[in-house]
């Protein structure tokens, strides 16, 4: 009998991670909730669970993961992202009842996923960090606490929940009054949005770019890197649009950077792969932020220039096999950039578009590209998880070469119904700051007329409904 | 003499004219559009015009203003502000004109101050010459529109309305021009509003002479009617006794009720020897050759009745009201009762209710009001709610003499008198608050809205909303041609339609089958830009269940209304809901408000009780017969 995983997760990345699990020649089997019974990620599995009515709440049960698990005999669990990836009780459950859990171990994903506990971590190993303090005392202590650090840094600063990632549970603090208010609050929200409401403090690095590191390491303690990418353009802390390798000009700086990503990793223990990020500030400066204890979403760019996969690489290593290739035979060839193709609104501060039926769904091809979706023709995408559609991600051999192939899918994508961040994204690949590969995070901030754009794609597809309601009735029942 | 370019100031505009030795033309498409064709003429025709008329010189293009706000949005499905930026870039040169009806701007009610001068300051933007009336030629209600006018630096044409009859004397509007003059100053230009094209040629020339006897620096601006086929005379008059301006259209799309052709003006002008000033005449022809085709495609909104009708003397009804009143009375099946209702009815009305002038919105309460009379059996038996309020004066006093009491009995009821005192006179309306129309406006339409948006929900709250969202769902749809958009009829298998969208992009789509299902959907398939793509609709029957009321004759809906089954007792559209579900209402209280033929009428209980349902929601168009609500009688 053929191998079986279990895939914890829908969507794109569902599907993205199946399709490793049948070039190995492993079963994949996908598990759902009921808003999602019309999601491509059931149709390319050899078998589907159904969880439950969710929405999201079955996704992040555990007891149930592992009752699909073992009732479909799947041997392992890929958690993909979101969800229960970087859930330590979900790898200790998957450990206890003996499923193998393709990620880290829970005690590397507990360490990682304390924020102080980490910031300790890499303190020891001498890995720069942006000046932060410990878990604040609870009470006045605390405050006065934050009120030292602040004297002696400045401000602004940010106020964090240690349980919080993503962009969740961070506040910025630009005075002592502020700080005196905000603390209680940001503990009462930390405790009920992770059930921990322990919060510290890091300076704020102003503009930074997000520049993070690949790294994969297997259980025989070798570790590697798969070179730089840049997420730094984002909105609210959630990223857009991610390029590998970083645009920075400075190569021994990146090497500086890859090699403080494998120490990190090293300094944690840590198995599979991961994702060491860092903030750069205006002189180039480095800091060492977290380490994501799962693929990422922008995982494609780093396959693209690389030509390692990385899903299958993981599933490789959490069956046991040790790694099959060295760091020096990994060689960084041309540029890759990835777009996330959402339902959403940006002039709209992003609305999401959930609850629209895609009528119409087109989607380029052709040299140096990638298409990571889960979409079809006829698809209601539902209200009750996110908007991501379907990832872009092109290869080139220059920069400027690669704009230009994202320009031109971009332009080839024709989807009616939801609005997307398609226009959106096409005003980016022609602003001349995004062309020199200069960006950080204030990117959407200082242009915003990248917001400045008219809903085109639609029009034949909105204009024909009219003309087919005419043909129907025989008149015009918007003119009569 | 020169041509008058957009963007001259008032001032140099009105000097120009003064000194002018010939005469201007003013291209009123809008009124064209109106008065022949029930105001359907889309902007993808007055964009083929465009070149062409920009090359004529016209004075101005009256190309906005009057009804063709509202169906614009409603029936035209284009946004009456996108209409004038895009022929503003073709016509960079020619001033744009606007019919504003005072104080009930572009509707057929007073509006609000601040509502007022939002909309036009947004309009102004656009519109060089704002040509303002009240039908009852009560000036306060122009004023608002008059100062907002001049802030925005933009040339004010207000009208005198003009009728016939043994109050209306030359004495008599000279008066109202003084009266004009002393609010506006004298930079303006004096629109004389014939919009019934009544009187002789010899009467217009009359009283155009009588004005410039009194202000000879005056400009003043003929518009006229062609209803009786004799438009072209009065212009005639009118220019050889001194006015600057007349207004006339396009020959190849001139019909009965509208301007008369321009060409028509001019050759008949040459050989009284004045000179149309910068007028091209071959561009003047080339527009009615461009446009000639397009003529076909308009045929079903084409007056019912052909022909000139002379008797228009008789009964006054404005150009713009011919169309759709014989669309009314085809459609109410009451055709034949039209020499009734014209010939005999409609002056005994207009004696009776103070022959004032008969336009918006008063022309339209004196038809109802005459249809009322002759098909109820009763007169003044079933008053509109407008009746009700022109008594009132909330429109303002009437200008010569008040309706005799036993009609205020009628409409207003026994204790007509106490009611008046207690209603009577015009209403200080209070401001809207705009914050919080907007508000509603961003929550029904899920955006923060333009201003330009905010401006058409507030004139038409429901029918903006309704307009946004179906540009929402089929994008904007001017850039299909009338052979499209007002197709007649399934277009056949392999008919390939072309166009260009707003965006510049070419499109052809195809024609494919139409199948139906075996659940009674029709499935059509069309060819999109190369791509099958298929509509599905559900069978017609299941979709308007609701629609398909029992037609009741008026004693049954009476009947029925004693018992609490309130039942609409005419055709028309709900606009408003007076009451919840689980109300108590009181005998004559108001249920719902019905809207046909713009005016609005009171849907009210017989009964007191308690309201148990309500079977209609805002904007439902009923049958008589329909039910609208019942009430349980408290026991």
């Amino acid at each position: 009998m053929k191998k079986k995983i279990l895939v914890a997760n829908r969507g794109e990345i569902a599907i993205r991670i199946m399709r490793a699990i049948q070039e190995l020649d492993y079963e994949a089997v996908a598990v759902y909730e009921t808003p999602d019974k019309d999601s491509r990620h059931i149709r390319l599995a050899s078998e589907a669970v159904l969880l439950g009515d969710g929405p999201r709440c079955d996704y992040l049960n555990i007891d149930k993961i592992i009752k699909a698990a073992k009732h479909s005999g799947a041997c392992a669990i890929h958690p993909g992202y979101g969800f229960l990836a970087e859930n330590p009780d979900f790898a200790k459950a998957c450990e206890e009842a003996g499923i193998i859990f393709i990620g880290p171990t829970s005690e590397v994903i507990s360490n990682l996923g304390n924020k102080v506990i980490a910031r300790k971590i890499m303190a020891e190993a001498g890995i720069p960090m942006v000046p932060g303090t410990p878990n604040l005392s609870m009470g006045e202590d605390g405050v006065q606490e934050a009120l030292t650090f602040a004297g002696k840094y400045g401000y602004p600063i940010m106020l964090k929940a240690t349980c919080g990632g993503g962009g969740r549970g961070i506040r910025l603090i630009e005075s002592d009054e502020q700080m005196r208010k905000e603390i209680p609050v940001a503990r009462a929200e930390a405790k009920a949005a992770f059930n921990d409401d322990s919060v510290y403090l890091e300076k704020v690095v102003i503009n930074p770019k997000h520049v993070e590191v690949q790294i994969i390491a297997d259980k025989e303690g070798t570790t590697i890197h798969l070179g730089t990418r840049d997420c730094s353009i984002q909105r609210r802390n959630q990223k857009l649009i991610e390029i590998a390798p970083s645009m920075i000009g400075d190569k021994e700086l990146l090497e500086k950077i890859c090699q403080t990503a494998v120490k990190a990793a090293k300094a944690s223990n840590y198995t599979n792969a991961g994702t060491v990020e860092f903030l750069i500030d205006k002189d180039f400066n480095y800091y060492f932020m977290e380490i994501n204890t799962r693929v990422q979403v922008e995982h494609t760019v780093t396959e693209m220039i690389t030509g390692i996969d990385i899903v299958r690489t993981q599933i490789k290593l959490a069956l046991g096999k040790p790694l099959s290739f060295t760091q020096d035979d990994i060689q960084l060839r041309g540029h890759a950039i990835e777009m996330r193709i959402n339902a959403e609104d940006p002039q709209a501060d992003f609305m999401p578009e959930g609850g629209k039926t895609v009528s119409l769904y087109r989607s380029p091809g052709g040299y140096g590209v990638r298409l990571d979706g889960f979409v079809y023709q006829g698809y209601t995408i539902p209200q009750v998880y996110d908007s991501l559609l379907v990832k872009l991600t092109v290869h080139g051999f220059t920069w400027s070469e690669t704009v230009s192939r994202v320009r031109r899918c971009l332009q080839n994508f024709d989807i009616a119904g939801p609005k997307t961040t398609i226009p959106f994204y096409l005003n980016i690949v022609e602003d001349p700051d995004f062309i020199k590969g200069d960006f950080n995070t204030s990117f959407l901030d200082t242009h915003p007329q990248l917001f400045e754009y008219k809903e085109t794609s639609n029009e034949a597809e909105k204009l024909s409904k009219l003309i087919a309601e005419i043909h129907h009735h025989g008149t015009n029942p918007y003119a009569f | 003499m020169e041509r008058i370019i957009q963007g001259m100031p008032p001032s140099e505009v009105v000097a120009q004219l003064r000194k002018a030795d010939g005469y201007y033309i003013t291209n009123t498409a809008r009124d064209l559009s109106q008065s022949d064709f029930k105001n359907r003429i889309l902007l993808h025709t007055d964009m083929l015009a465009a070149p062409s008329r920009e090359r004529a010189g016209y004075f101005s293009l009256e190309i906005t203003g009057g009804a063709s706000v509202h169906v614009d949005i409603l029936r035209k499905q284009v946004d009456p502000f996108l209409k004038l930026e895009l022929l503003r870039e073709k016509m960079p040169k020619t001033m744009f004109q606007t019919l504003c009806r005072g104080v009930n701007l572009f509707g057929y009610r007073p509006y609000p101050q601040n509502v007022i001068r939002f909309t036009v300051r947004e309009f102004a933007k656009y519109v060089d010459v704002w040509r303002t009336f009240d039908f009852l030629n009560h000036i306060p209600n122009m004023q608002a529109v008059f100062e907002e006018v001049a802030k925005a630096g933009k040339i004010n044409e207000p009208c005198i309305c003009f009728s016939t009859g043994p109050e209306h004397t030359d004495d008599f509007y000279v008066g109202k021009v003084k009266d004009i003059l002393d609010v506006t100053g004298t930079d303006i230009i004096l629109c004389i509003k014939n919009h019934g094209g009544l009187g002789t040629p010899q009467r217009i020339g009359q009283l155009v002479n009588a004005i410039k006897q009194s202000y000879p620096d005056l400009p003043i601006h003929y518009h006229g009617h062609n209803t009786d086929g004799n438009d072209i005379g009065r212009i005639a008059a009118a220019i050889l006794n001194g006015a600057s301006i007349i207004d006339a259209s396009d020959s190849s799309m001139t019909g009965y009720y509208g301007p008369p052709p321009s060409l028509t003006v001019i050759q008949t002008m040459k050989s009284l020897g004045y000179t149309a000033i910068g007028l091209d005449e071959d561009a003047v022809i080339e527009t009615s050759e461009v446009i000639r085709d397009q003529r076909q495609y308009y045929a079903a909104f084409e007056s019912q009745i052909k022909g000139f009708q002379p008797t228009v003397q008789i009964h006054k009804l404005p150009g713009g009201a011919m169309g759709s009143s014989l669309e009314q009375a085809a459609k109410g099946g009451f055709l034949d009762k039209m020499p009734d209702i014209l010939h005999k009815e409609l002056p005994r009305v207009q004696k009776e209710l103070g022959n004032y002038w008969s336009v918006t919105p008063g022309s339209q309460i004196l038809w109802t009001t005459a249809v009322a009379n002759v098909q109820g059996g009763e007169r003044y038996g079933n008053p509109s709610g407008d009746l009700r309020n022109l008594l009132l004066g909330k429109y303002g006093p009437f200008p010569f003499y008040q309706p005799e009491e036993w009609i205020y009995e009628k409409v207003l009821g026994a204790d007509w008198k106490k009611v008046m005192e207690e209603e009577g006179g015009m209403d200080e309306i209070e401001d809207m608050d705009l914050d919080h129309e907007r508000a509603s406006l961003r929550e029904k339409i899920g955006h923060e809205p333009t201003d330009q948006q905010l401006v058409l929900y507030l004139q038409h709250p429901n029918d903006a909303v309704n307009f946004f969202k179906f540009e929402e769902k089929f994008g904007k749809v001017y850039v299909l041609p009338p052979s499209i958009f007002l197709h007649q009829g399934k277009f056949n298998v392999g008919t390939t339609l072309s166009f260009t969208d707003h965006y510049g992009k070419e499109h052809v789509i195809e024609i494919g089958p139409s199948m139906v299902n075996e659940g009674g959907e029709s499935n059509v398939y069309l060819n999109v830009d190369h791509h099958q793509r298929i509509y599905s609709f559900v069978p017609e029957a299941k979709a308007g269940v609701a629609a398909a009321a029992t037609v009741l004759s008026k004693e049954e809906i009476q009947t029925l209304a004693k018992n609490g089954d309130i039942r609409a007792p005419f055709a028309g559209n709900i606009c408003e809901i007076s009451v919840k579900e689980g109300q108590e209402v009181a005998a004559g209280e108001q249920v719902a408000m019905m809207e046909a033929m713009k005016m609005q009428t009171p849907v009210v209980s017989v009964i007191a009780g308690i309201v148990t349902t309500i079977s209609v929601k805002v904007g439902d168009a009923v049958k008589p017969g329909a039910k609208i609500a019942k009430v349980d009688i408290d026991e």
